[in-house]
């Protein structure tokens, strides 16, 4: 049980786990998000990624996960009595942020192709007011988790 | 209620054993008064982010006992903050907290039980549940002179689990230890069990 983001290498997180914290409070969150027409992680981001390019993107999202989606929605997160839910995801993302930031210092390429697409996400998620932006971030993690899963070995 | 202020617990600890956690504290006495309890922890996240945010423990917010089973709230490889605070009608003590930070990577593991039993010339083990983090490396050998050494990794749940067609009149002997992925360790092997198989050995 192991991601392995190309040459990037995280152990010691349990994907089931995170499904469980995500499913716990799926209903409640994705209900929260009016904004049907607009998709953050959409194809252009996240289809097609290469090995190498996989740990770039995965670092510059969860990174932008753990630094802002999280800490913005935390509020919500009590209003809607989900915060054990919440808490093991954003501990676990922090787990797989700190663990990838070892990995990357050790790879010189830079990925332009994986910031291209990272921008992409972050573009989509400053169009919206910040709140919408939060919220949707917040609700497709279940796109974010699908995606990490191509990359877990059991 | 005679008691002006409601002590803290004090004597906070975890005992962490085959990643199950419980958090125990010293008990906080008022003659003829039943005092509850309430568990809060914060991750590592919460800690460096939001340290103001406390998360109530699923089973112990409130309690009566002077312990609490945290194993459901430790949901990730990080340090855990943890405190408690003592309760008696509307008199509540200041928190008390764990004084070093718990992470689930310092839990004890032990050698897995297990039982060697054969099912005619069939060689079965059967070893203890200890839930999903667990997986079970088994090695068994044939008790001869340079006999090779099997392993075999079982995932949780599958039991019991075949291990090899025997011969009649060998000996075979079997050890187990655990390995739990989410912190990366393995228990210590068990001791070894060897079994004889009935009847006569086959002619060479």
């Amino acid at each position: 049980q192991e991601f392995q983001f190309g040459p990037c290498r995280v152990e010691g997180v349990v994907l089931q786990k995170l499904w469980q914290a995500f499913w716990a409070m799926k209903d409640i969150v994705q209900a929260q998000d009016n904004i049907t027409s607009v998709r953050l992680l959409r194809k252009e981001v996240l289809h097609n990624v290469s090995e190498t390019e996989s740990c770039h993107l995965i670092h510059a999202l969860l990174r932008f996960y753990v630094n802002t989606v999280f800490k913005l929605y935390h509020d919500k997160a009590a209003e809607f009595g989900v915060l054990k839910s919440f808490s093991a995801l954003a501990n676990n993302f922090f787990v797989i942020v700190s663990k990838l930031q070892a990995s990357q210092e050790k790879m010189f390429s830079t990925h332009e192709s994986a910031r291209r697409r990272f921008l992409l996400f972050y573009r989509a998620f400053k169009q919206l007011d910040r709140e919408s932006a939060v919220t949707k971030a917040f609700g497709e993690m279940d796109i974010l988790l699908s995606w990490m899963e191509k990359f877990y070995q059991l | 209620d005679g008691v002006a202020v409601l002590p803290a617990p004090q004597n906070l600890s975890v005992q962490s054993t085959n990643m199950k956690h419980v958090l125990t504290w010293s008990p906080v006495i008022v003659p003829e008064e039943i005092i509850h309890y309430s568990v809060e922890y914060q991750g590592e996240y919460e800690s460096l982010y939001m340290s103001h945010i406390w998360i109530p423990s699923s089973w112990c917010s409130p309690t009566q006992r002077p312990e609490c089973d945290i194993t459901e709230d430790i949901t990730a490889t990080v340090s855990y903050s943890l405190r408690v605070r003592a309760t008696l009608g509307s008199l509540t003590s200041a928190w008390s907290t764990l004084k070093h930070r718990f992470n689930q990577n310092s839990t004890i593991l032990t050698p897995p039980g297990m039982e060697i039993t054969m099912d005619g010339f069939h060689l079965l083990i059967k070893l203890e549940d200890l839930g999903p983090h667990f997986e079970f490396f088994v090695s068994y050998w044939r008790r001869e002179p340079g006999a090779k050494e099997h392993v075999k990794v079982v995932r949780p749940g599958v039991l019991p689990v075949y291990l090899e067609t025997v011969e009649p009149g060998a000996a075979y002997c079997v050890k187990a230890r655990t390995f739990v992925k989410a912190i990366g360790r393995h228990s210590a092997f068990s001791q070894t069990e060897c079994v004889k198989v009935q009847g006569e050995a086959l002619p060479l």
